[in-house]
């Protein structure tokens, strides 16, 4: 199994703590929670597809 | 064990008041100093998400990551200590999920290389030995090092989660007396 299968308990984790340590409101905690979750996603898919195109041209 | 620091000068903002208590509580077991402050369920949702993130970690790893290493050093304690974390400064990240990495202190103090196991715990939590390691490293496709990246960031998270415990969420909820109704509204503060 690929290493990255493991990536999703990363993000969810780091992103619902890391709220929760902002917020009390859980709707804040949820909504900070999800953009959290989406950036960190973004920049990993860009990371990766940067690296994979790197492997692929050179 | 509260005491009470100055806000940024804003009146609205009540002052913080520091519980160093549940922060320590929210160091031994993540969330319990939250649920000791009537916070339950943000307190279970730390130590459910932290226990996970460090287990999962810690199980990725052949639960063979989670150590303090000896790196043979045979000065004092501290010297020591201080050798050996720089060695391999891992644990000072999973040293802050609180007890569940206790079982790694105990198995340093007592750390003894002629013998297979330490005395309480057995080979839980026990350096391996350098061969085991690399064997770990070679065989298990990066999981074993993956694994021990995330037991560091459940201990580092966990530091976030014990100044929450300590001095509330970064952006406190304050009530907002509407003039022009006398309903009361909330809104976040940053303090």
């Amino acid at each position: 199994m690929s290493i990255y299968w493991h990536l999703p308990i990363l993000i969810v984790v780091v992103s619902i703590v890391y709220s929760a340590t902002r917020f009390d409101n859980w709707g804040m905690i949820f909504h900070e929670a999800f953009r959290w979750g989406l950036r960190m996603s973004l920049f990993l898919f860009g990371i990766g597809f940067a690296l994979y195109a790197l492997s692929s041209l050179i | 064990m509260a005491s009470t620091s100055p806000n940024s000068g804003n009146p609205s903002i009540p002052p913080v008041h520091l519980d160093f208590l549940a922060g320590l509580l929210s160091y031994l077991i993540p969330g319990l100093g939250q649920i000791k402050q009537g916070r339950v369920a943000k307190g279970v949702v730390f130590f459910v998400a932290l226990y996970a993130l460090f287990f999962y970690g810690w199980s990725l790893g052949q639960r063979k990551n989670v150590f303090l290493a000896d790196s043979g050093d045979r000065g004092g304690l501290l010297s020591r200590l201080g050798n050996d974390l720089y060695y391999r400064p891992h644990f000072a990240g999973q040293f802050f999920i609180g007890i569940a990495a206790w079982p790694a202190v105990a198995q340093y103090i007592n750390f003894d290389d002629k013998k297979d196991e330490g005395p309480i715990f057995g080979r839980m939590m026990r350096a391996p030995a350098a061969d085991e390691i690399n064997r770990l490293q070679r065989e298990e496709s990066k999981t074993w090092d993956l694994g021990w990246v995330y037991t560091v960031i459940a201990g580092v998270l966990n530091i976030l989660v014990i100044y929450d415990a300590i001095a509330g969420p970064a952006f406190r909820e304050v009530a907002i007396k509407d003039e022009s109704s006398p309903a009361t509204k909330t809104e976040a503060a940053a303090v």
